[in-house]
């Protein structure tokens, strides 16, 4: 097990190396740098801006100072907002994703789960048209129409939340915990419907069954845990995706999360900002599909020996 | 400031179940929107309009900017100008401190000027001191020539008076010497705390009529009234928050849900019927920012002056403005003037034309440079991908397509890539803009110099000899008079066609008093009232 955990550490680093390498030269393809031409500034004076950034030092150079500083975990300077390092602003911006992420997983992940199970077990009854409703509205209708019309309906018209920014603690998170969480319960319920219903036609439930053990027990002892597997296998890389922030949320609902951050750098060519972002991003996803490879393995025994 | 998860999430369990009732406040803090995120809130190096908002309510100029945006007495009480036109001398307000209770000196406004020239810095608006205005020196110390901060025309010569020597006179310098280009700088707390400080409401010390108490990146900056301040009897509104409203739909929402008092700017989809449905409180009114297309001089046919103009005058601007990108954007065939009413810019043959007029005309002078239906112009027009850009580009290339049958195509780019296109030579028409560095003609004008901005290609001496003319002269009727000549040398040559003049679009709460149409821009809080 340890054998397998650091391996599987020292694969995430090679694979984050490799990120940073290939962001840091395809980024510079891009037309454009972080200080483009004002043009009412002299020539000499754009050198002077460039330089303070080590901008006009050859490429190579930019990218050994670069990795120098990843190593020592400084992640340089940001170009796009003057007045914060890139560590800073990923401290800033990070807390705001990891709660809004970890919520909407939670909520995400019980009334899917719930859903799923209630739709399997009474396969075709109402909770099963309704959750299947709810799994085809939340897949189909996609983000940036549900979340400005939720907030038209809750903060507009009802008054009861506000509708964007980070002004009234907890209240300024549930609306946009539940727009991020809407597309992942429907995909969770509908993952766990058919998985729960392939477990029960399975042979060690149908033996079960046979030998007279009641229907609760059936599903608790012997196709709970089957049945959960792809659901976590599914959570795993979705958790990294909600938790290191949606870009589309914090911009309807303007959260002050690190995906914001991420857009605005790309378009503004902060450099750093861009590499940051996408190294923490990158390391999300490696140490969440890790956790999902343990949690996996210590639910079903086979992953284990694979 | 970050928030500590476990204090977050121990929040969200505490209030969750007692939030969802509580209604939006009325808590007597003065909700702006401030569009994006402010690149900076350090005084010497913030270059966005939107956070000189923020930066004006906690640092003060020598002059300052009343609700209208007319220049008033500001840490300065007074100023003598020399005969010649090149020497100012300011005298500050008796009794001046900064938020922490510091003596407020002359020689902290010099240090702000020497830390925005100082090329470790690295501040774009240095500009200001040696090109919008020509003070002794300061070329000099912003192209790292030399670090003798002696050589600069700022000095203190007491404890209450600045004195600014300029090469050349210039009216326009007290446009100049508000907190956007002048604060000054609190020397023991920048020693001790370098930028940093500017964003550490712990640290920070500021001189406005507000001092900034808490900053998140990427949602408010909180300004509270700054006791200190030498009029802060006269400060009505007690706090400020500048919120980041990236999302303009967003920020609509929130004023509309009462989140936000001012906000940064109007949806184009909806500014028609709030206009309608809201009078009172949707307001527009003229900006410095300027929008006029470029040609490219170094390709045919644009060398030529008859099809430049062909292409100016088949544009309909009325049209245009007011029925195909509805901004509320004014239309113009001039290009320095409608900023200043003083000003009055050279007869143009084509204001005073009907649209039909002019469209004949064009197709004259199409036919003239050798071009029509069997022959048409193909072109290019590059602007960044803003909606309101491509609406823009998408209405002059249909009208260019009907009025003389040209083939236009729309190249639509990022902004960062359609900066650095203009100096290359893939383009024929660029979709170019200027903000105006304050509301006066000679701003737009001496931009246009062709030893000033050579990316246009435009070889005209007898345009920089007229500005030279005009540069010398210290009455501002006269050399206003002066620059209207040089104007229409340069409206003569038709190297851009100028279309319109874009409005700052703000939906006003009806509660909020003194905030009024300021064409440079300036809303400083200490002016507006909530009843």
């Amino acid at each position: 097990m340890l054998r397998f955990v650091v391996k599987r550490i020292w694969d995430g680093v090679l694979t984050l190396a490799a990120l940073a390498t290939l962001t840091f030269f395809v980024m510079r393809l891009a037309p454009g740098g972080p200080f483009s031409r004002n043009r009412k500034i002299s020539p000499e004076v754009q050198a002077n801006i460039e330089a303070a950034f080590h901008l006009d030092e050859p490429v190579w150079q930019q990218f050994a100072r670069y990795m120098w500083g990843i190593l020592r975990g400084d992640l340089g300077p940001s170009t796009r907002f003057r007045d914060y390092s890139v560590n800073d602003l990923i401290a800033s911006g990070l807390p705001y994703s990891l709660t809004l992420g970890f919520w909407a997983i939670v909520v995400a992940s019980i009334v899917g789960i719930a859903l799923g199970f209630l739709g399997a077990l009474r396969r075709n009854g109402f909770t099963d048209y309704a959750a299947g409703t709810v799994g085809v509205i939340g897949i189909a209708i996609p983000i940036f129409i549900i979340g400005p019309l939720m907030q038209l309906y809750f903060s507009v018209h009802l008054g009861w939340l506000p509708v964007g920014g980070w002004n009234d603690g907890a209240r300024s998170l549930i609306l946009p915990v539940l727009v991020l969480a809407l597309p992942n319960i429907a995909y969770i319920s509908r993952l766990t419907r058919a998985s729960v219903i392939e477990t029960l036609r399975e042979n060690h439930v149908r033996t079960a069954r046979a030998k007279g053990i009641g229907a609760r027990r059936v599903l608790s002892r012997h196709a709970m845990v089957g049945a959960l597997l792809p659901v976590v296998a599914y959570l795993g890389p979705a958790a990294a995706a909600l938790i290191t922030g949606s870009i589309l949320i914090e911009t309807v609902f303007a959260f002050p999360g690190i995906g914001r951050f991420f857009v605005d750098a790309a378009l503004n060519r902060d450099y750093p900002l861009v590499m940051g972002i996408t190294l923490t991003y990158g390391g999300f996803l490696i140490v969440f599909n890790i956790l999902t490879d343990l949690l996996r393995g210590w639910m079903d025994p086979r992953v284990r020996n694979d | 400031m970050t928030p500590n998860l476990r204090t977050m999430l121990g929040l969200l369990a505490m209030t969750a179940a007692l939030s969802l009732t509580a209604p939006a406040l009325a808590d007597g803090v003065l909700d702006r929107g401030v569009g994006s995120e402010w690149s900076s809130l350090d005084p010497q190096v913030n270059f966005d309009a939107a956070a000189g908002w923020i930066l004006a309510d906690a640092y003060e100029g020598l002059v300052n900017f009343d609700a209208k945006g007319a220049i008033i007495p500001g840490a300065a009480e007074k100023w003598d100008m020399s005969a010649d036109g090149k020497t100012y001398t300011f005298t500050l307000r008796e009794g001046l401190k900064w938020s922490n209770g510091d003596p407020l000196v002359a020689q902290d406004f010099v240090n702000g000027i020497l830390r925005t020239l100082n090329p470790e810095t690295a501040s774009e608006k240095g500009y200001y001191f040696y090109s919008t205005v020509q003070i002794k020196g300061a070329g000099a110390l912003a192209n790292g020539e030399t670090t003798d901060s002696g050589v600069l025309g700022v000095t203190a010569a007491d404890a209450r008076t600045v004195v600014i020597e300029m090469d050349a006179p210039a009216p326009h310098m007290l446009d100049l010497m508000g907190s956007f280009q002048l604060a000054p700088l609190h020397g023991p707390s920048f020693a001790a705390n370098g930028a940093g400080g500017f964003i550490d409401p712990a640290k920070v010390v500021s001189n406005g009529a507000y001092v900034i108490t808490e900053v998140v990146p990427q949602s408010h900056v909180l300004l509270q009234k700054n006791p200190n301040y030498w009029d802060a009897a006269n400060v009505k509104v007690e706090a400020v928050k500048y919120h980041v409203t990236e999302d303009v739909s967003t920020e609509l929402k929130r004023y509309d849900a009462g989140e936000i008092d001012i906000t940064y700017d109007i949806p184009l989809a909806q500014l028609e019927t709030l206009k309608a449905e809201r009078p009172g409180e949707v307001m527009t009114f003229a900006s410095t920012y300027l929008i006029y297309y470029s040609f490219n001089l170094s390709v045919a046919p644009f060398d030529n002056v008859d099809m430049r103009r062909a292409l100016s005058l088949a544009i309909d601007r009325e049209v245009l403005e007011g029925k195909i990108v509805k901004g509320g954007a004014v239309p113009t065939f001039a290009y320095g003037g409608g900023f200043d009413p003083a000003y009055v810019g050279p007869q143009l043959a084509e204001a005073t034309m009907s649209q039909a007029e002019r469209e004949a005309l064009a197709q004259e002078l199409y036919a003239k440079a050798g071009y029509g239906p069997d022959n048409p112009l193909k072109l290019s027009i590059a602007t960044t991908v803003a909606e309101i850009n491509t609406r823009r580009a998408n209405g002059i290339a249909l009208m260019w397509k009907k009025v003389l049958g040209v083939e236009a195509q729309v190249n639509g780019q990022e902004r960062k890539a359609w900066l650095d296109l203009f100096y290359t030579d893939d383009w024929g028409v660029f979709a170019d803009n200027l903000v105006g560095d304050f509301a006066g003609p000679e701003t737009f004008l001496s931009y246009m110099r062709p030893s000033a901005e050579p990316g246009y290609g435009w070889v005209k001496p007898e345009y920089d000899a007229a500005m030279d003319v005009a540069a010398v002269i210290p009455d501002k009727a006269a050399r206003y008079a002066a620059l209207a000549a040089a104007e229409k040398i340069l409206l003569d040559d038709y190297i851009f066609a100028p279309i319109a003049i874009e409005p700052y679009r703000h939906l006003v709460k009806p509660n909020v008093k003194g905030f009024e149409p300021s064409v440079a821009g300036y809303h400083n809080s200490q002016f507006i009232t909530m009843e």
